[in-house]
């Protein structure tokens, strides 16, 4: 037994210098015997959470530091003594940070004129040892500092220790022995070289003397500290250790107050919003269930005390709704029935069988999870008011710790042992984007490198070792914590990249150990198409909608979803979606949510998505391994298809407590990163067993669970999601023109550009109008129908301003502004009056938008060009006249070309039709002709290219989408043939396909057998394909 | 007068294949930062695999892997350019580079020498085939009109300015050389040929374009003169001198080198400046030229002492093979300034001063036999020091206590070293180059009272090997 502990300790959190994490520093110290362990990572907390979890497992005791270097002074390491300590540090690193660029910090020597209560410092004096920095500190920190005697096999350690001895007697400062750990074994050496090359951006042979010398710098067994410091150095590491009694358990975080008023508390606050809202939900009275729904919820949140908590989310969503944002609630706590009554969210708790406990559980200390879409253009406006509400001091953004993956990581690590940079790009090609592994050596030698290579050898050793390590912070896209103190007495703060904002140090599952709250504001495009939608319809019709009051299950609505009908429907337009719709043909809400849930990558790779179908179809029978089960998997007919599924099983079937199964739910989300599912195989069949199911159920469900995965969705997100797919849907059913003008309007989001939504919209029947100075405004709008046949009730789409490419809005602002004055009596009016510049005519007239005021598109060029720059004395006279000029009229294709190229979309006809004679007369069948084809037959089609996909679940294959003037034709090419024809497959912009064909059920696809560029025919349209990767 | 046009339509392309034996593969030039390289320019087999210019690489690369890069390099096509121009000035005086990747020639005057332009246009022809240049040549009244009519005919002889104006009318508003904007508006009007512009009234062009649109157009229709800089022969000098047979001995190159280099003082003496360095090329039948560099102190041009440390390097010379001919380059020309005569010399002739001595022992030993010693940061101590060309600046590195004397190969000490003074010092380095060292070193006092600097293997009790003595 050693009376060592470590007092100064890097971990991988201080970025590109410690070489090992936490947790294998930990294990390592624990199994040397050290008394205790400091991890003190430069200027940053960032690394403490994963460290004080890595203590638990290990049985032993962390301690809380921090190194700095102080600007033109010593460099120190801190303990925290006890909490005031603790938040003494904090705010040290705050500071520190907030005055210096993001990711660096800078401590000054005035930041330690403040009380230094509670903070132990060790002195780490450099090789010529300047006894005034001694002096400094000691006056600073007086009993409280030590001077920290560090020996590394270094030319001469024995004069090194009697110089240091000598300057603590000669000071009166008392010597204390610390490793200044870097990685917790030798073999970190090379990776821990690498680091320091990366951080200096120069390969390690250039690194030189910034290199360590050695590799003493880990954690030593006792037996070897033994023979290198003198014993009285180490017993006095555990003099501090025991002096160092803060845990991170001690933090209480408290919930902001103030949204209680005087003379309440926080539970009859919530008490009294809650009534208020059910009084606005239901004004005719409530059911019996409901009630007795909503009284659970309430108790079980006033026993857990996270009333703060639905006040603070309420408080954020009253805002939006004051301001006309739209908002829309998810995660485990939103779908309850007191969200609903407070307005988190839209889902009626009557339209779904959600019990709120299994989300909010009573045995697991944890906040609950409520996170909250806002309309994508208007989420800044919540984000600000959250920071005003509560002041910077008491409200930051979340950090995200980016972790190395492994391009990033082989990018790093060939490009510091020196690979020329078109390799280092190669050989991070081998990866793949998203990848967190070292790519295989079959992948390799494809991409022309030999695995067996020393130097790749090498290369792939040390990216191993760095994937996963964190590399720096950077901010959650909008998960803030709000607290009632401010917050650097919990944590440091520190600037984000992006100005105005300030960051904790703290990513969100650090958040989760320490118990600290945090609200998701995010941003959803379909928010704001849903939000112009309705304004559009209160403007144009008078009808004032919203999510709540749109008209539930309708059967038009889920008519049209069974014909996969869902261009730019939320969530369930994509092409895998409306393969999908036809065959399940949703009749209900929670219909929807299944079918938001099962295209995507969890019950796809889990197998999960054909027995679905089939039992739902009666092809297969339902059964259930249990009566037990059957409660579980009931509503999705047997077959497990959410998260939840899998948590209430583990329950019910093997024993599970809810925290357990949340547990469980925690690792599923993990296991591909990190492992950890392996106990729980055990755990479960062990239950299961007991419980009388058979040992292959229990392998099988197993290995469900880990298809699942990460991907596995929950269903309070899916439900959530639903909602707002009903609402598009519904919207798309019953006012198409608004929807579709609203969508262009909120563009870009979604799957399909506004040529598709438009093309989409006229196949409906519906008219569109073109961009005009006279008519437009900058969105597109809806106006009364010109010439269509009056049965349709359906508007017209004026295209606004904002399609001419290239034209700024306060241009187009300006334009609708003048108009509404006085229409323009032509280009030179316009000009004047709405201040375009040259360059704002030229785009109007190419647009054509200066068809009413000087006609085509060719005599606009030549009206803008001839506008001469007025002197405001002769401001309306229009200058001398000229003579007329005589230019051609543009032609067909040259008007479709023009359409394109300034608008993006054509209200001409659609290029393949200018092309169809030409393709029949190659035998190319039309969308249109697809209807009536008879599966099985070979064909060949041809189209523009929009969409190419090759998803990650399909084997190499990829799905193309060709556009003609009737329609979308769904091609799946193989992987040999993409091989063979990749030059057609991806560079054509008008492909033609022979292939067979394939019609089941209202889902129609095209199997290529050859593809053909016909891009020729269309020299020089602009339909850029969008493609999915 | 009567205008030539060259035009040299892959100028960059040309310049890489005519260095590469097989002119027909699929060549793509790349340039760009090592993030985003883009291809510049491919040759048709590239084209065909569906290589197109402005591509990324790695788009390209995505396409097919079955061709070659090389650099894109501006530089190189500026140099090819200046050599056709130096090629062109045989046959004009009046040979211009207003263009890029064109060359303007004033013909009239040169046809009496050259004959008919129908010949002289096959001259040209056949020369540049030779070289391998690809090119498009138009004839016509004015230089500018020249050029754009390139564009669009390869071997148009427009005889005056009727048929110019007919000629240039056909041609796209696109292709006669306006700026892109000034052609975009153009098409945006519908006028796509330059005749339907004539055709409009010039005021309502006027008032519509800036005035250098005008004024372009009638320098076209050769309505206003173009303003040419005229090329001027290079001012480096590169000459060469093929001999008549292979020379095998070094005193038989003396006459020839000795040629080279008077006509190189001549022509220093011309332009009034020195030399500061020159290289002559042994240009062999199947080998790289072998090349002699002659650095001087200072700019020198005075022809006796510029051959004398030519021969004391030629004399050393190995030749490899015979040699067929020499050619002397000398681009690094500085102002000669002459060395001050004053009346009273007042350093003796005989010293040197170091500098001087170590040009003169460079000039004749090369300048891989006088060498620098200078420390390396590395920890290792075999690579903590290196020799590099002498006269570069040693970047001092602050290392620990190291012997002056570092032995080449450590060896072993006997079994009684003597009296260890103070270690280990560890050192753990150098994994990434295959040489990784992991020793403890100690400094010793042997017996006979020397100061010994030695190591043993980490964690090995063996010998202690000697690595280096302290003075």
């Amino acid at each position: 037994m050693t009376d060592y502990a470590e007092l100064h300790c890097l971990s991988n959190f201080s970025f590109q210098r410690g070489a090992s994490s936490a947790a294998e520093l930990f294990e390592r110290a624990a199994r040397h015997g050290y008394q205790a362990l400091a991890v003190t990572d430069e200027c940053t907390m960032a690394g403490i959470v994963r460290a004080w979890q890595a203590s638990q497992e290990n049985q032993l005791r962390l301690i809380v530091g921090s190194e700095m270097q102080i600007q033109g002074g010593p460099k120190v390491v801190l303990l925290a003594e006890d909490l005031t300590g603790y938040q003494v540090l904090c705010d040290l690193i705050t500071r520190s940070r907030r005055r210096a660029e993001k990711g660096d910090y800078c401590l000054l020597a005035e930041d330690f004129d403040q009380p230094l209560r509670g903070l132990l410092a060790l002195w780490i004096p450099e090789s010529g040892i300047d006894d005034e920095q001694g002096r400094w500190l000691k006056q600073r920190f007086n009993e409280c500092l030590w001077i920290a005697v560090e020996l590394h096999c270094g030319p001469d350690d024995a004069a090194r220790l009697q110089e240091l001895l000598a300057c603590a007697e000669r000071l009166q400062i008392r010597p204390v022995a610390a490793g200044d750990v870097h990685m917790h074994a030798r073999g970190r050496r090379a990776l821990q070289d690498t680091m320091t090359a990366i951080r200096h951006h120069c390969t390690v042979a250039e690194a030189g003397l910034r290199l360590f010398p050695n590799g003493e710098r880990h954690l030593r067994s006792p037996q070897l500290l033994a023979e290198i410091y003198p014993e009285f150095l180490l017993a006095e590491t555990r003099t501090i250790a025991d002096r160092c009694q803060f845990d991170l358990g001690q933090l209480r975080y408290q919930y902001p107050r103030e949204l209680v008023p005087e003379g309440h508390t926080a539970s009859q606050w919530l008490r009294h919003l809650t009534e208020k809202g059910i009084a606005w939900r239901w004004p005719e009275g409530i059911t019996a269930k409901v009630r007795q729904q909503v009284d659970s919820e309430l108790e079980l949140i006033e026993e857990l005390e996270y009333e703060s908590y639905f006040l603070t989310v309420h408080d954020i969503v009253r805002f939006a709704r004051s301001r006309h944002i739209l908002c829309q609630g998810r995660g485990s706590a939103a779908n309850s029935a007191v969200c609903f009554v407070l307005g988190v969210t839209e889902i009626d708790p009557a339209r779904m069988n959600m019990l709120f406990e299994r989300f909010l559980s009573r045995e697991r200390n944890e906040p609950p999870d409520i996170d909250v879409d806002f309309e994508h253009d208007r989420r800044e406006e919540v984000i600000q008011y959250v920071f005003q509400r509560y002041g910077r001091n008491r409200a930051a953004l979340t950090a995200v710790a980016s972790s190395y993956r492994g391009a990033g990581a082989l990018r790093d690590v060939a490009r510091s042992l020196g690979l020329p940079p078109d390799q280092v790009s190669a050989l991070a090609e081998c990866c793949g984007r998203w990848s967190s592994r070292i790519p295989s050596h079959e992948r390799l030698r494809e991409a022309g490198f030999d695995p067996d290579n020393l130097i790749l050898h090498r290369v792939l050793t040390l990216t191993e070792q760095l994937i996963g390590f964190p590399r720096h912070l950077s901010q959650h896209p909008g998960g803030f914590v709000i607290s009632e103190h401010p917050l650097q007495t919990l944590v440091p703060v520190e600037n984000a990249a992006m100005d105005d904002r300030t960051i904790i140090q703290w990513d969100k599952d650090d958040l989760d150990m320490v118990g600290l709250l945090k609200v998701d504001i995010l941003a959803l495009g379909m928010l704001s198409a849903l939000r112009r939608s309705f304004d559009l319809l209160r403007d144009y019709r008078n009808l004032d909608l919203t999510l709540a009051t749109i008209p539930a299950e309708d059967s038009a609505t889920y008519d049209m979803l069974g014909r996969a009908d869902t261009v730019g429907v939320f969530q369930i337009e994509s092409r895998a979606q409306m393969a999908m719709l036809p065959r399940l043909k949703p009749r209900t809400f929670y219909d929807l949510v299944i079918e938001v849930a099962i295209v995507r990558p969890g019950p796809i790779q889990g197998d999960m998505v054909h027995p679905y179908l089939r039992r739902r179809n009666g092809e297969e029978p339902v059964v259930y391994p249990s009566e037990a089960l059957k409660a579980v998997f009931e509503r999705t007919l047997g077959v497990p298809l959410f998260q939840e599924q899998v948590m209430e099983m583990a329950i019910v079937a093997a024993g599970y407590s809810a925290g357990e199964a949340d547990q469980l739910r925690r690792s599923m989300a993990a296991w591909k990163r990190r492992g950890g599912l392996e106990p729980h195989k055990e755990r479960l069949a062990k239950g299961m067993l007991e419980r009388g199911y058979t040992a292959e159920f229990a392998a099988q469900i197993f290995e469900q669970i880990k298809g699942f995965g990460s991907y596995g969705f929950p269903e309070s997100h899916a439900a959530s999601f639903a909602l707002l797919t009903y609402a598009s849907s519904w919207l798309k059913c019953h006012e198409p023109a608004a929807f579709a003008c609203a969508l262009i309007n909120s563009w870009p989001m979604g799957f399909y550009s506004p040529d598709q939504i438009l093309q989409d919209a006229r196949r409906h029947r519906i008219e569109t109008l073109p961009v005009d100075v006279q008519c437009s405004d900058w969105d597109c709008s809806l106006e009364p129908t010109t010439d269509m046949p009056v049965q349709t009730e359906q508007p017209a789409i004026r295209l606004g301003l904002r399609m001419v490419r290239g034209l700024h809005e306060e241009v187009g602002l300006r334009i609708a502004q003048a108009r509404q004055k006085k229409t323009f009596d032509d280009v030179s009016d316009l000009s004047v009056r709405a201040g375009l510049s040259h360059r704002d005519r030229e785009l109007l007239a190419d647009a054509g938008a200066l068809l009413g005021l000087a006609g085509d598109r060719h005599k606009a060029r030549w009206a803008v060009a001839g506008v001469e720059p007025q002197l405001p004395l002769f401001a309306g006279q229009s200058s001398g006249q000229e003579k007329q000029v005589l230019l051609p009229a543009p032609t067909v294709a040259e008007n479709l070309f023009a359409d394109y190229a300034a608008v993006g979309t054509t209200l001409g006809p659609h290029p393949l039709k200018l092309l169809r004679e030409e393709l029949k007369r190659c035998r190319c069948r039309s969308s249109r002709d697809l209807l009536v084809a008879e599966s099985g037959r070979l064909i060949s089609v041809a189209g523009l290219v929009t969409g190419r996909q090759r998803p990650g679940t399909a084997n190499g294959v990829t799905f193309v989408t060709l556009e003609d003037e009737f329609g979308m034709i769904n091609v799946i090419v193989w992987q040999d043939l993409g091989e063979r024809h990749r030059r057609e497959l991806v560079g054509s912009q008008l492909l033609r396909v022979d292939g067979r064909f394939e019609s089941e059920k209202g889902v129609r696809h095209v199997i290529a057998g050859r593809l053909q560029d016909l891009t020729p025919m269309l020299a020089g349209l602009d339909v850029r394909s969008r493609d999915f990767h | 007068m009567r205008w030539a046009c060259i035009l040299f339509p892959q100028l960059a392309l040309d310049g890489v294949l005519r260095h590469r034996e097989d002119p027909k593969a699929a060549l793509a030039l790349i340039a760009g930062p090592a993030q985003r390289r883009m291809l510049q320019t491919v040759t048709p087999a590239a084209r065909e695999l569906g290589l197109r210019p402005g591509m990324t690489l790695t788009a390209a690369r995505a396409l097919t892997d079955e061709f070659v890069i090389a650099e894109y390099d501006e530089k190189q096509i500026e140099h090819w350019h200046h050599l056709l121009a130096a090629w062109a000035y045989r046959f004009s005086s009046h040979v211009s580079l207003h263009y890029p990747r064109a060359l303007l020639l004033e013909v009239q005057s040169s046809m009496g020498l050259f004959g008919p332009w129908l010949h002289f246009e096959q001259r040209l022809r056949n020369e540049l085939d030779a070289m391998g240049f690809r090119h498009r040549i138009a004839l016509a009244p004015n230089p500018a009109a020249a050029r754009m009519l390139a564009n669009s005919h390869d071997g148009i002889a427009v005889p005056d300015r009727h048929a110019l104006r007919e000629t240039l009318g056909r041609m796209s508003v696109e292709r006669i050389g306006l700026a892109g904007e000034t052609a975009t508006a153009f098409s945006r009007m519908g006028l796509r040929r330059l005749h339907q512009v004539l055709a409009l009234p010039r005021d309502t062009l006027a008032r519509r374009f800036p005035e250098q649109v005008l004024r372009h157009i009638d320098t076209l229709l050769g309505d206003r003169p173009l303003v040419l800089d005229c090329f001027a022969p290079p001012d480096f000098f590169d000459v060469r001198i093929e001999l008549n047979f292979d020379v095998e001995s070094n005193q038989t190159l003396f006459f020839p080198v000795k040629r080279l280099v008077s006509d190189l003082a001549a022509f220093l003496a011309g332009r009034d400046s020195g030399v500061q360095r020159f290289i002559l090329h042994l240009e062999h039948r199947n080998l790289e030229d072998t090349r002699l560099t002659v650095g001087l102190l200072a700019a020198e041009r005075e022809s006796e002492m510029l051959f004398e440390l030519t021969r004391g390097r030629l004399e050393t010379l190995q030749i490899p093979a015979p040699v067929q001919a020499v050619r002397l380059v000398a681009r690094d020309l500085p102002r000669f300034v002459p060395e001050s005569s004053q009346l009273f010399e007042d350093r003796p002739q005989q010293k040197l001063p170091w500098e001087q001595l170590r040009e003169r022992l460079r000039a004749r030993l090369g300048d891989d036999a006088v060498l620098d010693i200078c420390s390396h940061p590395d920890h290792r101590p075999e690579h903590a020091w290196r020799q590099q060309a002498a006269g570069k600046p040693d970047l001092a590195v602050a290392l620990p206590l190291r012997p002056g004397w570092l032995v080449s190969e450590p060896v072993a000490l006997g079994d009684d070293a003597g009296q260890i003074l103070a270690g280990p010092e560890r050192i753990e380095s150098g994994w990434w180059d295959g040489a990784d060292v992991r020793r403890d070193y100690y400094l010793i006092r042997t017996e006979h009272g020397q100061l010994a600097w030695a190591f043993r293997q980490v964690g090995q009790a063996g010998p202690f090997w000697l690595h280096g003595w302290f003075a």
